[in-house]
């Protein structure tokens, strides 16, 4: 607080003011001044939140009790669309297809950062600072490069993968052509791209947990093991909590790493709900339907975000 | 406790192997941008290239590629501009004025809910929206849309409820407005949420994919991720281009992250930065 010490000296004063209550009313000008400030401070993000999120919210809504197709036609049809969607077995495909693949990579998202973050958080490792900023740099990317530089790496003919799997005598992958390579691929990119950042959260959790709790254990005769699960793992459930929600939302929307990779093929095998939806309502003009899929697929989100939060009772923590 | 105040090899080696098995297909895409088209797709595959060529950059410079770096450019400055402006003083009138009106409070919540909603859902509506206001296929269709950060909001909004009303109320007491105390007595304050915000926003805005694609239709829009984008054709990729383009993409990130990263990693740390 060194740079507020002449502003300091000020306050006081003006508390004693206040304490005095010379001011602690607010009169009817005072009020309205400090309203009128509000809302001119407030209007630009307000407005264009509104307009460019709220209102297409809303609008969402709407959509999926019509017909709309972009272009031309808008009719209310009622509860049709979610009708058909619910025996869409495309729908299904993709919405299963989706799960699973959160399901599988989940655990990978949560314990390779947690793993990196307990190397880099150690006492006795040097250069530290060094290993965090280089594991962060694939954060840097956009998603469409993430996608494009792993594949680059898996590429079937000239992919570097393939090269040395075959000077090791194997025969090289079809990384593209088979429906569970090709999502090996899209889930190690995933991973390779979130991995810096969530590491990053749990160093903080980790220097945040007081050194004391350490000593005293050691004291107790606690191991490093003892002292990692009944120390840092329950201190740092809340950021763990954080990385879970994360995690998860994202992998629920993944879409650019995958039009990085495979574009959703090879078929239809890597297409995701948030791919499915841009299909439907981009390419075939069936805006009314995908809006349809998209609230579904709002509440499917939803409905995950709530059981996790249960589950894990919100890290116990009220962040 | 007894503390041996020594380094470890062993960790010290892990922890490089990770480090590099994580960058290295960074470093092995920046290797293949100075490869020749010959050399890409021939075997056996060499780490350096055995011909240093620059002909994968001179492609797709030739094809333009200036002009796509300079809406992006644009793009992510103006972007993170805007964000700063507003989003500092919506943060700012909700944290400020808090304890004066109560209904604040559920404007506030009102913006939670875009953090809570996926915004990537509701496209479709999105792009009929910007068709509306006259924004389809015009640089700021992706800029107007997306500078209403919630992140944004969040990350000022919590840094004002953090400082001290009394200055405020000082600062009012001595005569200034409420948009003088605002710019040139609380603002400056916030310099590390708006240093973080603006790196973060530049880097959102740098690599924005998807809405950039469904509004910008016209080539001489189009931002670097969308060209490189469009480097995979539907006859064939094209590899060279790609790889020299998203190397191109790569620098000025790496670049403001090299200088800046201290604030990176310090930020994430304590805020959890998301976009």
């Amino acid at each position: 607080m060194k740079h507020f010490d002449g502003q300091f000296v000020w306050t006081v004063r003006r508390i004693v003011l206040i304490k005095k209550g010379v001011c602690k009313h607010m009169k009817k000008g005072v009020r309205n001044t400090r309203i009128g400030a509000f809302l001119f401070l407030l209007a630009p993000a307000f407005i264009l939140y509104t307009v460019y999120f709220f209102v297409p919210l809303v609008m969402s809504f709407w959509y999926s009790l019509t017909d709309y197709d972009g272009i031309y036609t808008m009719n209310f049809i009622g509860l049709k669309n979610y009708v058909k969607v619910l025996q869409d077995r495309d729908f299904y495909a993709a919405m299963l297809r989706t799960l699973l693949y959160t399901l599988v990579n989940v655990p990978f998202k949560v314990l390779l950062p947690l793993g990196t973050a307990v190397l880099l958080t150690s006492k006795r490792l040097r250069c530290r600072t060094f290993f965090r900023a280089g594991l962060y740099i694939p954060v840097l990317l956009s998603s469409l490069i993430v996608g494009i530089t792993i594949n680059w790496m898996f590429g079937q003919e000239y992919g570097l993968i393939n090269f040395m799997i075959q000077k090791l005598g194997g025969t090289a992958l079809e990384w593209s052509m088979n429906p569970v390579l090709a999502e090996t691929v899209i889930s190690i990119a995933s991973n390779w791209a979130s991995l810096g950042y969530f590491m990053l959260i749990f160093i903080g959790a980790i220097n945040n947990v007081p050194k004391e709790l350490y000593e005293a254990a050691s004291i107790d005769g606690a191991d490093r093991w003892q002292s990692f699960l009944h120390i840092t793992i329950p201190m740092i459930a809340p950021e763990t909590f954080l990385v879970l929600m994360l995690s998860t939302n994202d992998l629920l929307k993944e879409y650019a790493v995958v039009q990085g990779v495979t574009r959703g093929g090879p078929g239809s095998s890597t297409t995701f709900i948030l791919q499915y939806i841009y299909e439907q309502g981009f390419n075939s003009g069936k805006n009314g339907y995908a809006s349809a899929i998209s609230v579904l697929a709002m509440v499917v989100f939803l409905a995950i975000a709530l059981v996790q939060f249960k589950f894990t009772n919100g890290g116990d923590d009220n962040d | 406790m007894i503390k041996k105040k020594k380094y470890s090899m062993p960790l010290f080696v892990l922890a490089f192997l990770i480090t590099l098995l994580v960058i290295f297909p960074i470093i092995w895409l920046f290797m293949s941008s100075f490869k020749g088209e010959g050399e890409l797709f021939a075997y056996p595959l060499h780490f350096f290239p055995q011909q240093f060529s620059i002909a994968n950059y001179e492609k797709v410079l030739r094809k333009g590629f200036m002009q796509y770096v300079q809406n992006s450019f644009f793009i992510a400055v103006m972007s993170t501009v805007i964000t700063l402006a507003i989003c500092g003083m919506a943060g700012y009138a909700l944290a400020v004025y808090r304890k004066d009106f109560k209904w604040s409070q559920y404007i506030f919540l009102y913006f939670i809910v875009g953090t809570l909603v996926p915004g990537e859902v509701q496209m479709i509506p999105k792009f009929d929206i910007i068709l509306a206001t006259h924004l389809y296929n015009n640089i700021w269709g992706v800029i107007l849309p997306v500078v209403a950060s919630t992140t944004g909001i969040f990350l000022y909004r919590q840094f004002f409820v953090s400082m001290p009303m009394d200055i405020v109320e000082a600062a009012r007491i001595d005569g200034a407005g409420e948009i003088y105390i605002f710019t040139r007595i609380m603002l400056p304050l916030a310099k590390t949420s708006t240093l973080i915000l603006t790196i973060f926003s530049f880097m959102w805005r740098w690599n924005d994919y998807i809405l950039p694609m469904v509004v910008l239709n016209k080539q001489k829009n189009y931002t670097i991720q969308i060209a490189i984008r469009n480097y995979i054709g539907n006859n064939g990729v094209d590899w060279p281009s790609i790889i020299a383009g998203s190397c191109m993409s790569i620098i000025p990130v790496l670049l403001v992250f090299m200088v800046l990263q201290k604030y990176i990693i310090g930020g994430i740390a304590t805020s959890g930065m998301k976009n």
